[in-house]
Order: C-alpha cells, then structure tokens, then sequence
C-alpha cells in the first residue's frame, strides 16, 4: 500500500473518515471523493484495515428476533410499505404477506419458525403440545403460536407490528359457537402470551385462532373491531 | 493483561452519552466506500490468545462462504450470516448509538445493505468481519451525525507539525504484536485514548473537543495530527 505518498492532508482526511469524527456534510463529500479516487478510496481502504484491530471493543449483543423478521420482510416481501412502519395496517398485512413469501422461498417455512419456538433458551425442556399456524388467505404461515400446557403460556413468534401505527394486532381464539375471546395483543418482537386457566382450557386441537388490527392497546369494545388478518387452527405439536 | 484497544477504550470515559431520540432516518446515498476498497484486512477472530470474546464467531472462512452466497441471492445463506453476525452487528450499533431502538433500526438497515452490496466483497481484501462491522459502523455514525449541525466551520486545513513521542505514554501502553497497538503506544496517551474513543463510540468532533476540554479546531488539530503519526508508523 503507497499510502505513505499522499498527502498529510489526505491521510489525514482519510482517518478522519473511517474515525467516523466529521460532520455529515463532509462525510458525504469523502464519500463522493472514494467513488471517483481510487488512490484515496485505497487510502481509505487502508485505515479501515489497519483500525479493523479495534473493533475487539464492541461487545456482542443478540439482537431482539423481531429484527431478523423485519429485514427479510423488507429485503423479500416485495412490498415497499412494508419498510415504513407508518405505512398503517396494510404495511402490516404485506408484512404478513412478504413473510410468508420468503419463508416459502427459502426454506424458512414451518420447521425453521418451529425451530425457534423449541429453541427458547428460558425453557428448553418444555415443547409446546399445541401448535398453530396462522396465515393469510392465499399464503401459508405468517405467525406461530405455539402452547405449553405446562406453563399455560403461549409462545407467539414471529411477530412485528409499529407503535407507531398507533395499531396492534390481538389474538383471538374463534369457538365453533359464540363470540371470539381475546388472548392478547402479539408481542412486537414474539414472546408469550400468559393465559387464565379458563381459557386455557378452551385450548385443544382443533381451536381456531385469529390475529386481527385493533387500535393501539386493543380493541375497546371486546370482539375483534378490525380486519382479521391472520387465521389457523390449533394441532398437535 | 487486556489489549490496548480495550484498556483505551474503557478509560476515556466515553460510555454515557445520551444520542437522545429524534429518529430521523437519513436516506442513505448508497456509495459503497468499501467495494474493492478495504486492502490487506488481517483476520483479527478466532486467533490470539486475547480475542476470547469473539471465539464465538464462526471462522473467516465460513462467513466468506456465506456473504459470497449472499451475493448469488441465497436467503439460507443470508438468513445463516444474519445468525452467525448480527450479535457482533447489533453491539456496535448498541455502542455508537446508545440507544436500543435505534440500534434496531440502524441493523435493519445494516442487513439491507449487506444483501446489497454482498457482491462488493472481496475476499483477501478485507476480513469478512471487519467488512461487516464497517458497515454497521458506517450506519449507525450516519444515523447519529443525520441529528447532529450537517457541517462545522473548521478553520482551514490544520496544520501537520512533527512531534517527538512522549516516552511516558509508550511505556504506559501494554506491549501487544498487533501494528496498529504498537504505533498507538508511540503517541500521547491522551491522543491514543481520543483515537481509539473516536473509532469505537463514533465520537463527533464536538464531542471529543468537549470531554478535552479544548476549542473544536484544537481538537482536530491533536486529532489530524495523530493519525499522521499513525499512518507514518504503520507505514514503516
């Protein structure tokens, strides 16, 4: 590497750069200087090689899984508003939708989601007996819950919705006969839904389950007041 | 004995600032300033004895393999690489941005991104690590710099003086094989502690010149010219 012959300015300039330490102006007019020099864009190249040592000091975190799911709805989803959490409701049904998609695509379908529910590090011992599926019409899986009869909670994974939606979606069971009962509002990022032992009870192989957009909080009246947008039934795990 | 980088990084006491929480998402000028553009990256994981906290990370080897399948539009790949990096991804996004939802917004862009310009890998340039964490790197530095005055009226170019090492400094330094360690030792303490802050917590110029307690051109001034004391030393 000739990065001895540039300039101070530009070695400096350059460092400056990788850094991070400059205001956002010249940080793009570096960028725009890389695109057309490559000696300078070598330069750069340089340091972030050589200050690569330091990225030690950063300390892994695992991120929450709601994450992953929100990247590849947006990377595979082919839905656009599904990137923009102020897209409404309808960034959430294509966000269904474009998971879906992709984990048909890819593989990712039913024993990956299925994986991740078993693979709960707070309770591995315990796989969930009842399992369902919820999809969109005309797509496959786009949500799992899954229940632990030892706990009684029910595991929900994935799921993403935004705050800022000022929208939520609520889980029902849908009985053969009289109204829906609310099971809760799904966690944005998956987790559990902890459930009263009456209904609980009316959990069984066969249950109907439905994921409906409800204002922010829930829906004020009891019964689902939105679109439902995610339907499947409970089965042996 | 801990690594330079660490110990730096621990005592320039950079670690509480709040980024606050305006969540203006700059619309990023996808410029790649490292396709091609990373030289001569040496695998930092997986080898040494004090790189403990990384031994988790799958080989360079593996993750070359997965960002290359990546670039072919594999999403088993994609999906893999995601699991295998994004803890390393979502610490230095945690680390610069100081903010959890934040952090969060800035790896999805992340991984966009890295779908996106998987193909601009090359392996033998860069380390497949080093080039993922510059773009988390890049990311969350854009996203914090996007709230903070776009441009500072900085006197012109500073001047570059020469200046001779402080011996007291080099000794204070723990002696590590690594380039880049050896070449800190050989400036003031303090102006290692304010390059390896800078790099690691995404310091603003403002930001370092306030914890020094010097005017914002006197800050550039120490920084600039340290960094070409670096680039001299990494040179030899």
């Amino acid at each position: 590497m000739s990065a001895g012959a540039h300039s101070n300015d530009d070695n400096a300039l350059a460092g400056e750069y990788v850094l991070g330490v400059l205001p956002a102006d010249m940080r793009r007019q570096v960028e725009q200087r890389i695109a057309v020099d490559p000696d300078f864009a070598a330069l750069v190249g340089s340091w972030q090689s050589d200050l690569s040592a330091l990225d030690e000091a950063y300390t892994p975190e695992t991120p929450p899984r709601g994450v992953k799911a929100r990247i590849e709805a947006q990377l595979f989803a082919g839905a656009p508003g599904a990137a923009q959490p102020a897209g409404g409701l309808w960034a959430s049904l294509a966000f269904w939708r474009g998971l879906t998609a992709a984990a048909i695509a890819t593989s990712l379908g039913l024993a990956a989601f299925t994986f991740v529910v078993s693979e709960r590090p707070s309770d591995p011992a315990a796989a969930p007996a009842l399992v369902a599926e919820l999809g969109a019409p005309g797509s496959s899986v786009g949500l799992v819950a899954a229940l632990d009869p030892a706990s009684g909670a029910l595991q929900v994974t994935p799921a993403a919705f935004s705050p800022e939606d000022a929208r939520a979606l609520e889980l029902w069971l849908v009985p053969g006969e009289g109204a829906p009962v609310s099971l809760g509002l799904v966690p944005g990022d998956g987790g559990q839904l902890v459930l009263d032992e009456s209904i609980r009870n009316r959990l069984s192989a066969g249950a109907l389950l439905a994921v409906s957009v409800e204002p922010e909080g829930g829906s004020p009246t009891g019964a689902p007041t939105g679109p439902v947008v995610l339907s499947g039934a409970l089965a042996e795990n | 004995m801990c690594n330079p980088g660490r110990c730096l990084a621990a005592n320039t006491g950079f670690f509480n600032l709040d980024s606050g929480k305006a969540d203006i998402f700059r619309d990023a000028l996808v410029i790649d300033p490292l396709a091609g553009a990373i030289a001569g990256a040496q695998n930092h994981y997986g080898h040494g004895p004090e790189v403990g906290v990384v031994a988790d990370v799958m080989s360079e080897q593996t993750l070359q393999g997965l960002i290359g399948k990546t670039a072919l539009g594999d999403r088993a790949a994609f999906a893999s690489l995601y699991d295998e990096t994004s803890a390393k991804l979502f610490g230095v996004c945690l680390r610069i941005l100081k903010d959890r939802a934040q952090a969060e917004d800035a790896m999805q862009e992340v991984y966009v991104r890295i779908w996106r310009r998987a193909g601009s890998f090359r392996a033998g340039q860069a380390s497949a690590m080093a080039w993922l964490v510059t773009i988390a790197r890049n990311q969350s530095i854009d996203m914090i710099r996007s709230k903070q005055p776009a441009s500072i009226e900085f006197d012109d170019a500073p001047e570059i003086a020469d200046e001779a090492p402080d011996p007291e400094a080099q000794a204070a330094l723990s002696a590590e094989g690594r380039r880049i360690d050896a070449c800190l030792k050989e400036l003031d303490a303090d102006r290692a502690a304010a390059v390896v802050g800078a790099y690691v917590e995404g310091s603003s110029y403002q930001e370092l010149a306030d914890r020094n307690g010097v005017p914002l051109n006197t800050m550039r001034t120490w920084l600039r010219r340290s960094l070409i004391k670096l680039r001299e030393c990494l040179n030899r």
